[in-house]
């Protein structure tokens, strides 16, 4: 499963301009419940938050990836925030985070979910990407970066230097 | 965190005072403006003048963005009205409500999402109850605290000369007591911390904190000094919440008297309480007390509304023979001032409390914590979750947890197995880890390292 099959352009929000984690975490549990029927926002929201109590999911240069398991759901569902401007989400570097990765997959999880979550924490921590995904004016330039992102070639040494 | 706290009062002033120095961010709801204004002048947040649970003015205080609700106002129904519209309105994701009235706290069916939605409850009186009930139940010790549903507990203990170990090193505990396990976690000479070692060598006055399952408490605090004699007669001064409580917990294992000021009062707790004589008269009366015997009593505890009442009626109490004496008391300079005087014990209740609210602040799946040393030291039991790849703590043997200075496990509960740490104890998903921290700046890092990794799923 790729990154690519799992996010769609109605589950991508601009240029969002949300206060809080709170806050940010309710619009995309409202992304993540929009047009499958059988999760309600409030269920999403709450699942976020579960996961988000046993540790932080911002992971640092601004990027946060909340998470969470679902009952009802047979695949992988992802959404995408980008924040006008960051907002406090207890980062591992304390740093604002302005853009927001949400996925939830089935309560059995699988280890190709395990792989999904690996690929999105390589994806940002790819710093050209995170700059293109800053710069974006569109849903639909968002979701061509996310979905069009290839690993750099030389593995390795990437996440930091970029 | 967001947190936004409802009533000005003590408690929430107290609780506001303690967080704010651990970098939330602070909002404080009531009706008094003066109220507000101290609050605003000695700390660093944020007020908003309203009725709690009206939404316009928990909107006004930043609801939509609020990790959490804290409503600790005077009354009861507004604290549980404010969840209820926190919930519906904002979706606040953690609520927090005093609630004190017995009757509510009887159905406990009446605190969940579909009626009330409270998540966690608190009540300032439970709190001291049971922290009296436990320094009554272990005479000698200053302070006994719970973990892991009463298996474990952490006990704070001040050496004196004719226990076995004063003038010993920590390490001949064990051959003193071969079948007993215990951790000393931390030792405050003279007020300062000293990191326990084998080699350490306990002096006369040490304040000593140990950790060991409930069922060997005594025999390691045989070891520290000599036993105090069980308590057998207790004198009560006070007959609210806390002391009709009290009075209950108690009366079936001691011979309890409870003296209230007001006759009626006096006769309607009376009818409450199978055992326990219930006196109607001042708690601070010298003839009174030498009537209903003081000198031959083992504890006085004063825990009526009033600082004075109880600290007076203690000293008094304490002159008079009583043999051990607690007074309840509020303000935090109070305490200060009668700690270094002839009460043996000043109980606070925020301190009691303020643990129960901070086990929702920590990051990290943190259980329970407790404030100790008014808030310089602090002792949590936090879960591990995860594997070795997603975890700092699970898959590791305690001596290659990298635990910040001044930090020290204690115990680790798996299921219903206590285990008092050693250095290649290895924690597995799940456990719950007991730490001890002498400094509480270092809680962070600590926080840290309990929490799971991106890859948790």
């Amino acid at each position: 499963m790729q990154i690519a099959d799992c996010i769609l352009p109605e589950r991508i929000v601009c240029g969002a301009s949300t206060g809080s984690k709170k806050r940010g975490l309710e619009l995309l549990s409202g992304l993540l419940s929009e047009g499958e029927e059988q999760l309600s926002s409030v269920v999403v929201f709450e699942s976020l938050l579960a996961r988000e109590r046993l540790g932080g999911t911002g992971v640092g240069h601004g990027v946060a990836i909340p998470h969470g398991r679902m009952k009802n759901i047979d695949h992988a569902v992802g959404a995408f925030l980008q924040l006008e401007k960051g907002v406090d989400f207890d980062a591992i570097d304390n740093r604002p985070v302005d853009l927001l990765f949400a996925l939830i997959v089935p309560e059995q999880s699988t280890g190709e979910h395990l792989k999904l979550l690996a690929q999105l924490a390589q994806m940002f921590s790819d710093e050209k990407l995170r700059d293109a995904l800053r710069q974006a004016q569109s849903c639909s330039e968002i979701h061509q970066l996310l979905t069009q992102w290839n690993p750099p070639p030389s593995q390795g040494n990437t996440a930091s230097q970029g | 965190m967001k947190i936004i706290i409802l009533g000005a009062g003590q408690v929430g002033s107290s609780v506001a005072a303690n967080l704010s120095s651990e970098a939330s961010d602070i909002t404080i709801v009531d009706s008094d403006a003066e109220r507000l204004q101290t609050l605003q002048d000695s700390l660093d947040v944020r007020t908003v003048l309203g009725q709690a649970s009206h939404p316009e003015t928990l909107r006004q205080a930043g609801a939509e963005d609020a990790d959490m609700i804290l409503a600790v106002t005077s009354s009861d129904e507004t604290n549980m009205v404010a969840c209820q519209v926190a919930y519906t309105l904002f979706h606040t994701p953690t609520k927090i409500a005093r609630v004190r009235a017995g009757a509510y706290l009887a159905s406990p069916e009446l605190f969940t999402q579909e009626a009330i939605p409270v998540d966690v409850l608190i009540s300032p009186e439970q709190a001291v109850t049971r922290y009296v009930q436990r320094l009554i139940e272990n005479p000698g010790a200053l302070q006994v605290l719970d973990f892991a549903g009463g298996k474990v507990q952490l006990v704070a203990v001040k050496a004196f000369y004719g226990g076995p170990l004063v003038g010993h090193e920590l390490r001949e505990l064990r051959t003193h007591m071969p079948s007993v396990e215990t951790r000393v976690a931390a030792i405050f000479r003279r007020g300062n911390p000293i990191h326990p070692e084998g080699n350490t060598v306990i002096e006369v006055d040490d304040e000593v904190f140990f950790i060991a399952a409930k069922r060997d408490i005594r025999a390691v605090m045989s070891e520290l000094r000599r036993l105090d004699n069980p308590i057998k007669r207790i004198i009560l001064a006070g007959g609210g919440n806390i002391g009709s409580s009290l009075a209950k917990v108690l009366e079936d294992d001691y011979q309890v008297k409870l003296i209230d000021h007001n006759p009626a009062h006096a006769r309607t707790i009376a009818e409450g309480l199978d055992k326990t004589i219930v006196l109607s008269g001042d708690a601070a009366d010298e003839a009174l007390l030498l009537e209903e015997n003081i000198e031959n009593t083992d504890v006085f505890c004063a825990v009526t509304n009033d600082d004075e009442v109880n600290i007076l009626s203690a000293l008094l109490a304490k002159r008079l023979g009583a043999r051990k004496v607690m007074a309840l008391i509020n303000r935090a300079a109070y305490v200060d001032l009668v700690e270094a005087g002839d009460i043996d014990i000043a109980i606070s209740p925020h301190q009691a409390m303020i643990g129960s609210l901070l086990a929702h602040v920590r990051r990290g799946d943190v259980v329970v914590v407790h404030s100790l040393r008014r808030g310089a030291a602090e002792a949590i039991e936090a879960v591990a979750h995860g594997d070795p790849g997603s975890s700092k703590v699970v898959g590791r043997a305690i001596e290659d947890i990298k635990l910040p200075r001044g930090t020290t496990i204690g115990a680790i509960v798996r299921g219903d197995n206590v285990m008092i740490a050693h250095h290649d104890t290895v924690v597995e998903a799940e456990d719950h880890v007991i730490l001890f921290l002498v400094d509480k700046k270092r809680i962070q890092e600590v926080e840290q390292l309990f929490q799971v990794g991106i890859t948790f799923m």
